[in-house]
């Protein structure tokens, strides 16, 4: 049976998806394909793969649906996480190069005032506060590697930096992330 | 190895979200998830908060289309009407093929000389094709005597790796294991888990060679069919 009313939330929508409701898994698709798709594209930098990507999380989704532990308002960041998966993979697929002549890229994860644009809820107010007290290296190579799907030669490259000083700001940094983030 | 060292754990577990570690730590915290709970619970935590970032990627429409082919991909019904005018052409052709191999490997059991199924109504027929590219790759026959895999073009996985076949039962989203498919291509499964049948999804996905350690895909999953009387 379906509830029209109440099928909303990324949560509701997960969990009737996992009980194999397609009818859910079209309306998760209306609701969450633009932002996910979004993701996607900002890592893989084409729109053919982003669309592939999209279609092979979907298919993911309506498979594992049934293995995601319900945890209210956790349904959201399950999705984020299996298309950025998706998305890595296949730019690992392309030998994962910044392609030459594109010099923005990771020109968001790095502006000055980019934690500004973080949503106003609790969770991206703790994550703000959090990645503002990290020093500034550490705090756009965790950016560049989450949001642009940079790895570290990726990083070394955008920050000018020897690769084994970015690996030390990326575990730094999540360590001191952890602490902050931590209750 | 996954580090016993609280700290060092949830270091790894963050680089594993982040996408940073190479392919093969990648691969290990990716196999040790399914066994180590806490592991897992330092993954969700990353995902769940790091997941305010992802709001720094501009939301964009999918292109057209992009719908209509997972639901191809997901539903035994779409796949049975070809018909309908939101049928992306690819999808057409795919459905057509179908019942092309379909057709032949009808007449495959027919003349095959040791084929023991045969193709009576009870016959059920799945073409596996891959997730990537749509072309039909193994063909599986449900009959009285198990259900029979063989491949259509050479199948080989990548190095190091085996595929594995998996169903998933209809109405259900989680899937059971069939066995490591030999390096021949071709397998039989004379006992069943409940739920194969018609209308049950057939997968195969890339493993380590012996197969899923945890009883569950941890690779992709690169090809599909659904089992369809025939």
């Amino acid at each position: 049976m379906e509830q029209p009313a109440s099928l909303s939330s990324p949560d509701v929508l997960v969990e009737a998806v996992a009980r194999g409701s397609e009818p859910a898994l079209r309306r998760l698709y209306a609701l969450e394909s633009a932002r996910l798709y979004g993701i996607a594209l900002r890592i893989v930098r084409r729109p053919d793969i982003a669309a592939e990507v999209l279609q092979d999380a979907f298919v993911q989704i309506w498979r594992n649906a049934g293995s995601f532990a319900p945890e209210r308002g956790a349904a959201a960041a399950w999705l984020t996480g299996i298309v950025r998966f998706r998305a890595l993979d296949a730019l690992r697929g392309q030998g994962r190069e910044i392609p030459s002549g594109d010099s923005a890229l990771g020109d968001v994860a790095v502006e000055p005032d980019v934690l500004a644009k973080l949503d106003a809820d609790a969770d991206a107010a703790a994550l703000r506060r959090c990645l503002g007290q990290l020093e500034e290296n550490q705090r756009s190579s965790v950016m560049l590697a989450f949001v642009d799907g940079f790895s570290h030669a990726d990083i070394a490259k955008r920050l000018s930096a020897p690769l084994g000083t970015v690996k030390s700001w990326v575990r730094r940094g999540l360590i001191a992330l952890k602490a902050c983030l931590s209750p | 190895m996954i580090p016993r060292d609280p700290q060092e754990r949830d270091a790894i577990a963050g680089e594993y979200v982040l996408g940073t570690l190479d392919e093969e730590r990648a691969g290990e915290i990716r196999h040790a998830l399914a066994r180590d709970p806490e592991l897992r619970a330092a993954v969700t935590f990353w995902e769940k908060k790091l997941h305010p970032l992802s709001v720094l990627a501009d939301p964009a429409d999918p292109p057209p289309g992009t719908w209509t082919a997972i639901a191809a991909r997901i539903s035994p019904a779409a796949t049975r009407a070809p018909s309908r005018r939101s049928a992306i052409a690819r999808w057409q052709w795919a459905t057509g093929g179908f019942a092309a191999i379909a057709a032949a490997l009808l007449l495959y059991v027919v003349a095959a000389p040791r084929a023991p199924l045969q193709p009576s109504s009870s016959t059920t027929v799945a073409v596996l094709q891959s997730s990537q590219t749509r072309s039909a790759g193994w063909v599986a026959l449900l009959g009285p005597s198990g259900l029979r895999l063989s491949e259509l073009t050479r199948q080989t996985p990548p190095a190091m790796h085996a595929y594995e076949l998996w169903s998933i039962a209809p109405h259900t989203t989680r899937p059971v294991p069939l066995g490591v498919i030999p390096a021949t291509g071709e397998m039989r499964v004379a006992v069943l888990p409940e739920g194969v049948g018609a209308g049950a999804t057939l997968a195969i996905s890339i493993e380590p060679p012996g197969g899923s350690p945890t009883g569950l895909p941890t690779g992709p999953i690169v090809y599909t069919g659904v089992l369809r009387a025939s």
